[in-house]
């Protein structure tokens, strides 16, 4: 059922605009004098000064990426390309690579030669990590891209981004796996195995 | 034509055809591993097994749960039977859907995961590999084996080309026939049985011959793979275009796989053409590609003083024109690399507008090619240029050798060269008289002929135009631009119509189609028909 909204009426101060304006003025510099000037217990919004203030993001707050690393602080990722195949944005770039022939991964294992977030493009919309096969990529590091003037400083290549720690401040994740290389893997031919 | 019904479908076969080649033929696909057209049939895998309905059922006992006696009942079900196998009879009637087909997929599809790496985000199949597709439209189901699978060995290499993975094979044998039927060595073969069995290479032996490249094509999963393309490209990025093979005269129809964000050639692949190539394509063939990007001419080069100067195309061009605007007796080179468009346009600029009459062609030699060629009784051809028959025939009949031009030029018969490609029969050394004269050129590619040439001019490679090669056998075959040309370069024939302009003679050919109407009708009628 329909039903009318009363509108509240208006007085001949309200009219006249003026005083109405300089009560909201008034609102105005009394916030900005308690959060600007004075003790921060007087301050009563909440407003913080950033940067030197900063508060914690949620828990599932999606920060700038991170290569996660692995025990032997090689990168975890294995140049799958999910993550740019996924990427609604089209800022990732990887290059695969083989490891060499005397490196224990070998054979089983690609890497990113090159592995490149255009940090400026990126809508930070989690895809990438939702494709990410081996939890190589992850936006736990609770921090955002800081700010720069410079467009190259948001381009991150696999260096920067494998220098980036999680929350917890490991470079590692919270989900380890038995990776080809490692002893704890099954191994690479069948009389180790069985 | 004799029909039989599959899912309710009349499809035609021709008598002694199997229920999936009749199919296949139809453009319906019944699941399938190991059987492939060009091969001879193994029915290993059992992923094509259908239910023959008009057949007297080979009822197998069963027991099954009777859902009101609460017990299970003896019953019977109808034995499946595998599609690769069953040759097709009329009046057949075949169901390759319903529910005990259906579970039969699922179930062969879990067998063939049980021991299954399922690596796929490091396997170099990803993105085309039969598993992922099958598992996706049968099984969609985890499989209920919860131990760690069977190990065997990675990364085997199998020869210069090809790295073997056991784990991910299915042993469907597809690679060991095709090196037994289609290239006629018995270099693989199986070891082991269950869960242990293995492809191996013969003891001493290397997986090395014409048509390695091919035995990682024919594998349905990502157990070969190939050393050149692994871990290049992932194969959901790329397109293809439909090419012709620039390798020999044979004219091989190929896939032209290409990245269109980089404008990059990665690999070739084998285009199904009964009447050329089957499904098959040589190493050297698939190893063209490289050609396309490497030793590329991307801009003008003009010879000062004796050195190789770089200019831009169109300084060249500009070059160009005056070379030929003050020849008298005009040498025009046509090139069995290059398609009919541009060498019957080169032949309109030489011949009819600048007056050229001493008429060559520029061809590979055997020896000339990189690591030397030689024909088979299976696709290689001994003369390995794509373009001999065409460019001979637009050209209007026999034309002498580039060895004949370097004893004209040397006689003081030639004032000028027009020439087309890089490539020659002749080494640099045995070519060094055309240097004595000025030379235009057109390139794509670094080659003899480049480098006696007094102006060259860049132009576009095969897989940077569309064209017509004319094969051995005389058949015309197109085949599609793939990547666009960098740096502003034109295909031959319209870089030869600027040249054309440059010099005040106009030829009117705007378009490709209207090059091919203007042929003279023999080679035109064979390149409409392909
Ligand atoms: S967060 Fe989204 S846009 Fe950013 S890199 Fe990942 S997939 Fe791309
Ligand atoms: S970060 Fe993950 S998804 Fe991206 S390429 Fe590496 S392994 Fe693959
Ligand atoms: S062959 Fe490769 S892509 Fe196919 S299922 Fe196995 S690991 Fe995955
Ligand atoms: S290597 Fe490939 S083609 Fe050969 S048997 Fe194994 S799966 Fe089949
Ligand atoms: S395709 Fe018929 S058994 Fe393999």
């Amino acid at each position: 059922m329909a039903y009318a909204i009363k509108k509240p009426g208006r007085t001949v101060a309200d009219q006249s605009y003026v005083v109405e304006a300089v009560k909201g003025l008034g609102v105005t510099f009394k916030r900005f004098f308690q959060n600007t000037i004075g003790p921060a217990e007087n301050r009563k919004t909440a407003t913080i000064r950033y940067p030197e203030e900063s508060r914690d993001y949620p828990e599932r707050f999606r920060g700038v990426h991170r290569l996660t690393h692995r025990a032997d602080g090689s990168p975890r990722c294995v140049a799958c390309l999910c993550c740019s195949t996924a990427c609604p944005a089209q800022c990732i770039y990887i290059e695969p690579a083989e490891y060499e022939a005397d490196d224990p991964r070998h054979g089983y294992e690609r890497y990113p030669r090159v592995f490149v977030i255009d940090e400026l493009r990126c809508i930070f919309c989690g895809f990438c990590v939702e494709a990410c096969p081996c939890d190589a990529i992850r936006m736990d590091t609770g921090t955002h891209v800081p700010a720069s003037w410079k467009r190259e400083h948001f381009i991150f290549d696999k260096e920067t981004l494998m220098s980036i720690p999680g929350k917890d401040g490991t470079y590692v994740t919270a989900n380890p796996r038995h990776e080809p290389g490692d002893p704890t893997h099954p191994g690479l031919d069948r009389e180790k195995a069985h | 034509m004799p029909t039989f019904k599959l899912d309710g479908q009349e499809i035609p076969f021709e008598p002694g055809d199997t229920i999936i080649r009749a199919a296949w033929k139809k453009g319906v696909e019944i699941p399938h591993y190991c059987w492939h057209p060009g091969l001879s049939i193994a029915a290993n895998c059992r992923m094509c097994l259908v239910e023959i309905k008009s057949a007297r059922p080979m009822a197998l006992p069963i027991l099954a749960w009777d859902e009101k006696k609460k017990d299970y009942v003896e019953t019977t079900k109808n034995k499946l039977q595998p599609a690769c196998q069953i040759e097709v009879t009329e009046g057949m009637e075949v169901a390759s859907k319903g529910a005990a087909v259906e579970k039969a997929q699922g179930a062969v599809q879990e067998f063939l995961l049980l021991n299954h790496p399922v690596d796929c985000p490091i396997c170099d199949q990803a993105g085309e590999c039969k598993l992922q597709d099958y598992w996706l439209a049968h099984q969609k189901k985890l499989k209920r084996k919860d131990t760690e699978p069977v190990h065997k060995p990675k990364a085997v290499r199998f020869g210069p080309t090809i790295v073997y993975d056991a784990e991910r094979c299915i042993m469907c044998t597809r690679c060991i026939r095709f090196c037994d039927e289609v290239v006629g060595d018995h270099v693989l073969d199986m070891r082991e049985r269950g869960n242990k069995n293995e492809i191996t290479v013969s003891p001493g032996r290397e997986l090395d011959h014409a048509y390695t490249l091919m035995t990682e094509h024919v594998c349905p999963v990502g157990a070969l793979t190939s050393k050149d393309f692994r871990f290049k490209a992932r194969v959901w990025f790329l397109r293809s275009a439909p090419g012709v093979c620039n390798g020999c005269a044979t004219g091989c129809n190929t896939w032209v796989d290409y990245d269109p964000r980089y404008q990059r050639v990665y690999r070739l692949r084998p285009r199904d053409n009964e009447q050329v190539n089957k499904f098959w394509m040589c190493d050297a063939g698939m190893m063209t590609y490289k050609r396309f990007h490497e030793d590329r001419i991307l801009t003008g080069r003009v010879r000062q003083e004796g050195r190789v100067v770089e200019v831009p195309r169109d300084v060249a061009i500009e070059a160009s024109a005056k070379v030929l605007e003050k020849s008298q007796r005009l040498a025009v080179v046509f090139s069995a690399q290059h398609t009919n468009e541009d060498n019957f346009v080169l032949g309109k600029l030489g011949r009819e507008h600048l007056g050229g009459t001493a008429l060559y062609l520029a061809a590979l030699s055997p020896e000339s090619v990189p690591g030397g060629w030689k024909g088979d009784a299976i696709l290689r051809h001994p003369d390995p240029n794509p373009n001999r028959a065409g460019a001979t025939a637009v050209a209007g009949g026999e034309l002498r050798s580039t060895a004949d031009l370097a004893a004209d030029v040397a006689a003081g018969r030639v004032d000028a060269i027009l020439s087309l490609g890089w490539a020659a029969g002749e080494s640099v050394e045995q070519l060094a008289s055309l240097a004595n004269v000025p030379h235009v050129n057109l390139s794509s590619n670094i080659g003899p002929l480049t480098q006696v040439a007094t102006v060259v001019v860049p132009v576009a490679t095969t897989a940077e135009a569309s064209g017509t090669f004319v094969n051995a056998k005389g058949m015309a075959q197109q085949f599609q631009r793939a990547v666009n040309a960098p740096l502003g370069i034109k295909s031959a024939w319209e870089t030869l119509i600027e040249i054309g302009k440059r010099v005040g003679r106009e030829i009117a050919f705007a378009k490709l189609p209207e090059v091919r109407a203007a042929m003279p009708a023999t080679t035109a009628a064979v390149a409409a028909a392909s």
